[in-house]
């Protein structure tokens, strides 16, 4: 069953011409599924598409089965689909501790919230180690790892991630791309986009190749990695010998 | 050289002064890490909230304080509805510019209206301890000084307490530093930004009442005021509270020390020195970091 599911999607901003032309993506539970294309070919659009933060001119967003077309970003996260923006979002001068929490701002229940903010410290570990610090004095890695904790409070479905390793070292990298195999490991779907292909697709479970808004190819995101046109295409190049461990 | 016992009372007085200040400015700073907003009418609703003070006294013939039952609640209405009816319908790009034009306007009419009901003949409410003062440490200090810097204190208080231990403090600290991601962890950030315009708004309703103990009203009076506010609040950081109240302190005190060589009206110019200085040397501020980032 898909979590979310995008359908025949057009969208674009204001009265200019379509970003998504026909655009549709499944993300099936407990998967993670990565969009990757060139520059401009609207993989950050979809995110907003699926976030609610955009409405499509025309298609469907399902979320668990429900038409959700047209919700804004309350609602589909009312109705589990958390987005990670692009860049730093942390809230720079709270603490670990008010950033997670806000996280859960929508939970009525105390004691869910509790123990959310408690299961999230032990998925992120450095969440819980710099818990009384100020957010904006963690490193770039560290921040986005917060981010997704707060993400993961309200217990998603699924979560959109967009270019989480933007502006990160090798080392931060792979920790991020560790940890979003630990989220899907932990029964949270991921919709990742990222300008770091090969090692997003390393991770993930599907792949989408997004062009000109529509699905160029799609499929297991091993078959992506080990097609070398695609490599030469999409992946800045033939695919690597002897590919890095996840 | 200024004789101890009169250093002491300078530096006594600017303290009082300076608490004062950090209230009358945080409402506008507040309006700015919120919105990005430069609220010109803030003085003038200060001013709106001393003459309300002087007529609850003058007319009704109680305490200028008890004005706050009515004035807080009133001002705080008063700014959701300007931040929801007016101010957030403004185009993000033209914002601060227009911002300033709208509540340069809205001063203006609130001088006319001041004028208007209360004529321009100088107010002055005649309490019956606002003449009484106290000795500490061989310095008087009038009570009226103190009871207007108690106020600050605790209205500050009660404002850290407020951002800092409620969801509505974490809400609204979260829409002032980054509106997108707030938005995205369900918070109803437009909402959020009325009531903390509200609540900026409502902190000129307790500044104006604490102002009018022990200060001539006329309705021009905010022009006097919005110069030095508006200096505190850049000098501290534009959109943070705590470096307002620092700043307000420090130049309090700059003031009140500088009288004694200088004079009243001398002494004045250091929050306009301040000013320059800070936008040459430090323009994000001395005390709150980070443009509007924050608390």
């Amino acid at each position: 069953m898909s979590e979310i599911e995008l359908v025949d999607v057009q969208a674009g901003y204001g009265r200019a011409a379509p970003v998504l032309r026909g655009f549709s993506v499944s993300v099936p539970a407990g998967s993670v599924v990565c969009l990757v294309g060139p520059n401009g070919a609207g993989k950050s659009t979809v995110l907003k598409v699926a976030s609610g933060l955009l409405s499509p001119r025309s298609g469907r967003v399902m979320v668990g089965g429900k038409d959700l077309t047209g919700a804004g970003p309350q609602k589909m996260l009312a109705e589990g689909v958390a987005l990670v923006l692009q860049g730093h979002s942390v809230f720079r001068e709270m603490t670990v501790e008010e950033n997670v929490l806000l996280g859960g701002y929508t939970l009525k229940d105390k004691a869910a919230k509790s123990r959310r903010a408690k299961f999230v410290q032990e998925l992120f570990p450095v969440v819980g180690e710099r818990w009384h610090s100020l957010a904006g004095l963690l490193s770039g890695g560290q921040q986005k790892q917060v981010e997704f904790a707060r993400s993961l409070m309200v217990d998603p479905k699924v979560v959109l991630l967009d270019e989480p390793s933007m502006g990160l070292d090798p080392k931060a990298t792979s920790t991020i791309f560790e940890q979003v195999a630990r989220m899907r490991d932990a029964g949270t779907a991921v919709l990742l986009v990222e300008q770091n292909a090969r090692r997003a697709l390393q991770t993930a479970d599907l792949g989408c190749v997004l062009d000109l808004g529509r699905v160029h190819i799609s499929g297991p995101a091993a078959d992506l990695l080990a097609d070398p046109q695609l490599g030469e295409l999409y992946l800045g190049g033939r695919p690597a010998e002897k590919p890095p461990v996840p | 050289m200024p004789s101890g016992a009169l250093l002491l009372q300078s530096i006594i007085l600017g303290l009082l002064l300076g608490g004062l200040y950090a209230l009358l400015a945080a409402g506008l700073t507040l309006y700015f890490g919120i919105m990005r907003v430069v609220m010109i009418a803030h003085s003038a609703f200060l001013i709106l909230a001393a003459y309300l003070a002087w007529w609850t006294n003058d007319r009704l013939g109680i305490d200028p304080l008890l004005s706050m039952v009515v004035t807080v609640p009133l001002f705080f209405g008063a700014g959701v509805l300007l931040q929801r009816g007016l101010l957030s319908r403004l185009r993000p790009v033209t914002l601060t510019m227009m911002s300033v034009l709208i509540t340069f306007a809205i001063a203006l009419i609130i001088e006319g209206l001041l004028g208007y009901v209360f004529s321009g003949t100088q107010r002055r409410i005649q309490l019956g301890y606002g003449t009484e003062s106290f000795n500490l440490f061989g310095a008087r200090v009038a009570v009226v000084k103190l009871i207007a810097f108690a106020l600050a204190a605790v209205s500050l208080a009660g404002l850290y307490v407020l951002m800092k231990r409620t969801q509505f403090g974490w809400a609204l600290r979260a829409t002032i530093q980054h509106p997108d991601a707030a938005r995205l962890v369900g918070i109803d950030t437009e909402r959020t930004a009325g009531f903390g315009f509200g609540l900026g708004l409502a902190t000129a309703a307790v500044g104006g009442t604490a102002l009018s103990l022990d200060t001539t009203i006329y309705p021009s009076l905010h022009w006097h005021w919005i110069g030095p506010l508006m200096a505190i609040i850049v000098v501290g950081g534009l959109g943070s509270v705590p470096g307002a109240a620092a700043a307000a302190l420090v130049l309090g005190l700059a003031q009140s020390l500088l009288q004694i060589p200088m004079g009243a009206t001398w002494a004045q110019t250091v929050f306009y020195v301040a000013l320059f200085a800070t936008l040459a040397v430090r323009p994000q501020g001395f005390f709150g970091g980070r443009l509007a980032q924050r608390f």
